[in-house]
């Protein structure tokens, strides 16, 4: 089925919805409750520093997202240990492997005896596609292990948590509402240097990752719905902590996505397209001379209008109602009723089935 | 009369309210910043939040971005002292209905110039170059002019050139993008001095000049920044007031040369090199400094 692949790659990575991240929506107010550091090449001593200066200025709690494999410099590797173990509000990475049989295996770092709190920073999507959902919280080997979003809200909000946790949803949608400058963010050496207020992290969520040295560096990006080149080929657009980043705010503001069931979607576009080819049909046997520009201009205005329902269900209810099954009955609509009626004929003239087609063939 | 005097009290509230200053977070700052709040000033730092009534400084090249009200985000650029009430109207956003995007989206969507596609329309669509660049500049300006900052005195802008040519053309520009020149003039010599062209340029503005071989074009850009003469005093008194308690004066000009030099005020550091040397002539370093500096910058 290979030969499918250039429009699985075209139309697979696609949501009407993103339309609205991208578009149409502009981001939400700057979250003050989170604060970015860009930790840049940094390596393990300078990563100690800078983990030990922002501890110093008291967020409630910090998270690191940098995965650390195996030794490397005795000296700096126990500067870092040292950083670890003074730090007890900091939460680091770990990761989830899962086989082909869904079994997970839940992976810590190599400092995993120097701290208490981790969480996996896996989020959902295909390689290379876009990042529509995260899971807060997986089940392996009878432990509950939590993502490090998920984790990071459980030391700040115990009431967000207890909401998320609640939701039992294993694949919740991620609601963007901030870029990258819709958080405070500063460099480490910026840190370092006295160049940050004191009061700037104090009792806030202090986010340690990587935003790249320009906006070209690509590395930790990822393909978010707020791109602007929603469809076709594109760079990535959100680095991973900022992704992080929209989970909390999202979690702290009980700010999900209410995803409607597949049936809903199924039952909306049986209706609209029963509407469609009642209309249509009427046109047709009529033999009306404007039928096939008035089905063409019906055609997109309904398109346009029934996008436009979705996006307005999302913007204002937080609702997902997945209109391509609608669109794609919308778009088939006229040319389902010429092979219905070639058909329809064909039975008539062959077995005698009663046709409204059968007097006039098109 | 009670409820004209509580009416009265509802009026004044609804305007205190109004009146409240915006706040403003100190997003990021470049060079030298600071904050006047309660006639203290302190250096500005990231994440501090700080009210309409404080002041902001801004040294020459600083640049400091603000959010107004967790909302909206603008930038300052130019030096000076601001109070951060000026800034009101940065405060106001102005966003648009999700349903009235959508629905200049649709319409740009549908009137949109339509240019074909690469195969239907070859010229529009042969912007893209598989090459690097590696053009041939015979114009070499040396690094030390690449950013300077002028307030007055002469100076000169200069270049080398590789190429035996007779004639060159200096542009100068008011964008870094290029586009017309402010001004335009082509000259035997491979100099140019700042007061020739000093008239059509505006104090607290930065402007961009280049300079190729007539007929060449030079993709280098400098900078110019022309420095209000109170920002340029501000950096004097600075320098000067750094001094040790007991210094001649020609200690104080050689001083205050080498750092005007060092903050890029090169026109200005050359009439206190030169007066360093006039006070105290029988000094060497004072002397040969005031050579070097003639000769790295073609001073005649």
């Amino acid at each position: 089925m290979h030969f499918f692949d250039p429009m699985k790659l075209a139309l697979e990575d696609f949501d009407i919805n993103d339309i609205t991240y991208s578009k149409l929506k502009g981001p939400d107010k700057f979250d003050k409750r989170i604060v970015i550091i860009n930790i840049g090449r940094a390596d393990r001593e300078g990563l100690a520093y800078i983990i030990e200066k922002t501890a110093s200025m008291g967020p409630k709690v910090i998270g690191l997202d940098a995965y650390f494999e195996g030794l490397k410099d005795p000296y700096k590797d126990s500067l870092l240990r040292s950083a670890f173990e003074k730090t007890k509000n900091l939460v680091t990475i770990s990761r989830i492997e899962w086989d082909h049989h869904g079994e997970g295996r839940f992976i810590k770092d190599y400092y995993d005896s120097a701290h208490s709190l981790t969480g996996y920073g896996n989020i959902t999507g295909e390689e290379g596609g876009t990042i529509r959902n995260f899971s807060p919280y997986e089940k392996i080997d009878d432990s509950i292990h939590y993502s490090f979003a998920a984790m990071l809200v459980k030391q700040y909000s115990t009431e967000a948590f207890k909401k998320l946790k609640k939701r039992h949803d294993h694949n919740e949608i991620i609601n963007y509402t901030r870029r990258n400058n819709q958080y405070l963010s500063f460099t480490g050496e910026q840190l370092l240097n006295n160049d940050v207020d004191d009061s700037a992290l104090k009792g806030k969520i202090v986010l340690l990752g990587y935003l790249g040295e320009d906006e070209n560096d690509i590395e930790d990006k990822v393909f978010t719905p707020t791109n602007e080149k929603f469809a076709g080929k594109s760079r990535p657009d959100m680095n991973g902590i900022v992704v992080h980043a929209n989970i909390i705010s999202m979690i702290l503001d009980h700010n999900y996505i209410k995803k409607l069931p597949s049936w809903v979607n199924i039952v909306v576009a049986i209706l609209i397209g029963w509407l469609h080819m009642s209309f249509f049909i009427r046109y047709y046997l009529e033999n009306h001379i404007w039928f096939h520009l008035v089905a063409k201009f019906a055609q997109l205005l309904s398109a346009i209008f029934f996008v436009y329902i979705g996006i307005f269900l999302f913007d204002k209810f937080n609702m997902k109602l997945d209109m391509t099954l609608t669109l794609v009955v919308i778009i088939l609509a006229v040319d389902i009723i010429y092979f219905y009626e070639a058909f329809a004929v064909w039975m008539h003239k062959k077995f005698g089935y009663t046709t409204v087609f059968h007097q006039q063939h098109h | 009369m009670k409820k004209i005097l509580f009416l009265i009290y509802l009026f004044f509230i609804a305007v205190a309210i109004n009146a409240q200053d915006n706040s403003f977070l100190i997003y990021s700052v470049k060079g030298n910043v600071s904050v006047v709040e309660n006639k203290i000033e302190s250096k500005a730092k990231i994440g501090k939040i700080i009210t309409g009534n404080t002041s902001l400084k801004l040294a020459d090249g600083s640049v400091a971005t603000l959010i107004c009200n967790e909302a909206a985000m603008f930038t300052i650029k130019k030096a000076g002292s601001y109070t951060l009430s000026q800034f009101k109207d940065s405060c106001e956003t102005h966003s648009s209905s999700v349903s009235a995007n959508y629905v200049k989206y649709v319409w740009n969507q549908m009137t949109a110039g339509h240019e074909g596609s690469p195969g239907s329309n070859r010229k529009a669509f042969m912007s893209t170059v598989g090459a690097v660049s590696r053009s041939v500049n015979n114009i070499w300006i040396d690094p030390r002019l690449d950013t300077i900052n002028y307030s007055n005195g002469d100076f000169p802008l200069s270049w080398k050139s590789y190429a035996d040519a007779k004639d060159f053309e200096f542009s100068l520009y008011t964008s870094p993008d290029g586009g017309t020149p402010l001004y335009k003039n082509t000259l035997s010599k491979m100099k140019i001095s700042i007061p020739s062209f000093a008239s059509r340029l505006k104090p607290g503005n930065t402007y961009y000049w280049t300079s190729a071989v007539k007929g060449e074009t030079n993709d280098e850009i400098k900078v110019l920044n022309y420095v209000e003469k109170p920002v340029y005093e501000m950096v004097l008194n600075k320098l000067k007031a750094e001094g040790p308690a007991y210094e001649s004066d020609a200690e104080q000009a050689y001083r205050t040369a080498f750092g005007l030099e060092d903050a890029r005020y090169l026109s200005e550091a050359y009439q206190y090199y030169l007066r360093a040397a006039t006070l105290k002539p029988d000094m060497p370093l004072y002397r040969s400094t005031l050579m070097s500096f003639k000769k790295d910058y073609e001073i005649k």
